[in-house]
């Protein structure tokens, strides 16, 4: 799905992330390691299109970005990210859930029904009429979650999605997570959880001062 | 202290038998302060935007112009458009000196930077977060800007509302461009330095307590809106 070649991020004369090579293929699930300030959500932000790399070249399916305005928002159609801390937009969740539906001219009753079996698939059923401010930490990111699946988007990122959230809720969304690579989505997630790999069955990238110090360790699939 | 009771007599008076002069004041000014701030929005609120989310060598030099744009004297304004739109002036051949239109044109270079910098505060105090999970879930650059201006909408009516304020309270652009013509351009300001000049103070007054309801209401929207 993805692969990069010498890929750096700078930021003023500090490098934020230098990776030589790294291959991430399609449908398969990735965890993304490190201590804080490895360079874990730099490269995300990469991976999103929403960052361009300081030099180095990026092939998503075969292509090579060239970050022009015009492609790069065609990648971002493809490709979704979740932050740790999702943004919910005012309104109701149905709005927020609908939001990515509407910027693709999906309208009626698809963009009704997929919302509707987004929220099922996150547990949230009944809750498409309640204001998105007004719900609490849990049920945020979880609509922030159906948000991002209504998509069916190639590629789904995750920041740190299981972070500050009650276990109910975790155990929901890695259930969810963790069924998506049978449905051919890419997942990428970073997590400082070490028992999270195992448990996702993912295949552990570990990041060291920007860059890749395990990209693909053996016994993992 | 007799003549100033009595003066708000006479002018509580003449604000409940609608007077036509004061109507008269009351609507152009209503109608030239409410021109000015649609043109001032127009202008202001996308340089606001564009200034808070763009990066570029000269922003900081940009948002000082912009600031102190604001603190122009409104009779500097009055005397650049004046300038302009004189006989002799570039625009002079268009006849809009003393026309309401004159100080709609004044009343706009007056409340566009009130605007701008109250949409660029509003710009630079959104959530980050806003742009990059519009962009992330397959917005445009345009959606996600109008994303982000509807997250603010508050804040944007409230630069809308502060440039407002400032174009139907000045009197140094409406006096110098409208020329204070009876039932054609005179505002309310014009006419209260008019009339009190004429010794009519309680017809003054009459007019001071509309506008300090305007103004009054124009501050408790802000402040409603500044709360929420």
């Amino acid at each position: 799905m993805y692969r990069l070649n010498s890929i750096r991020k700078c930021y003023g004369s500090n490098v934020a992330l230098d990776i030589e090579e790294l291959t991430i293929a399609e449908g398969r699930l990735y965890t993304l390691t490190g201590a804080n300030g490895a360079g874990k959500s730099t490269l995300l932000s990469i991976l999103a299109f929403l960052l361009p790399p300081t030099s180095g070249e990026i092939f998503y399916a075969g292509n090579r970005v060239d970050w022009n305005p015009g492609s790069v928002e065609e990648y971002r159609r493809k490709v979704t990210l979740l932050h740790q801390s999702p943004y919910l937009f005012g309104g109701t969740v149905y709005d927020n859930v609908a939001f990515g539906l509407k910027a693709r001219g999906v309208q009626g009753e698809a963009q009704q029904r997929r919302v509707d079996k987004a929220l099922d698939g996150v547990g949230l059923q009944g809750f498409r009429d309640r204001k998105a401010r007004e719900l609490s930490g849990g049920e945020a990111q979880r609509v922030a979650m159906a948000r991002a699946l209504v998509l069916e988007p190639e590629v789904l990122l995750l920041d740190e999605p299981l972070a500050n959230i009650d276990r109910e809720t975790t155990g929901v969304i890695e259930t969810v997570i963790a069924s998506l690579p049978a449905q051919g989505t890419t997942v990428v997630l970073i997590t400082h959880d070490p028992e999270q790999p195992d448990r996702l069955n993912g295949v552990s990238i570990l990041l060291e001062g920007g860059k890749v110090a395990m990209p693909h360790p053996p016994g993992r699939r | 202290m007799d003549f100033l009771v009595s003066s708000f007599a006479s002018a509580l008076r003449l604000i409940g038998s609608f007077s036509p002069d004061v109507v008269d004041a009351v609507g152009t000014s209503l109608a030239v302060s409410a021109g000015a701030t649609v043109f001032a929005a127009l202008f202001g609120i996308p340089l606001g935007v564009l200034v808070g989310l763009s990066d570029f060598p000269l922003k900081r030099l940009v948002v000082t112009l912009l600031n102190t744009l604001m603190a122009v004297p409104t009779v500097v304004v009055g005397l650049v458009v004046y300038g302009i739109l004189s006989r002799q002036g570039p625009l002079g051949v268009l006849g809009l000196l003393f026309t309401p239109t004159a100080i709609v044109i004044g009343g706009t270079l007056l409340a566009a930077p009130i605007v701008a910098n109250y949409a660029l505060a509003s710009v630079r105090g959104a959530d980050p977060r806003i742009v990059p999970t519009a962009l992330t879930l397959g917005a445009g650059r345009f959606l996600a800007v109008g994303t982000l201006i509807g997250e603010i909408r508050f804040g944007i009516l409230a630069a809308v509302i502060a440039g407002f304020g400032r174009v139907v309270s000045e009197v140094g652009v409406a006096m110098m461009l409208g020329g204070n013509i009876r039932g054609y351009t005179r505002t309310m300001t014009t006419a209260i330095a008019l009339e009190t000049s004429k010794g009519e103070f309680a017809f003054g007054m009459a007019l001071g307590i509309i506008l300090m309801m305007v103004a009054l209401l124009v501050n408790l929207f802000l402040n409603l809106l500044q709360k929420r």
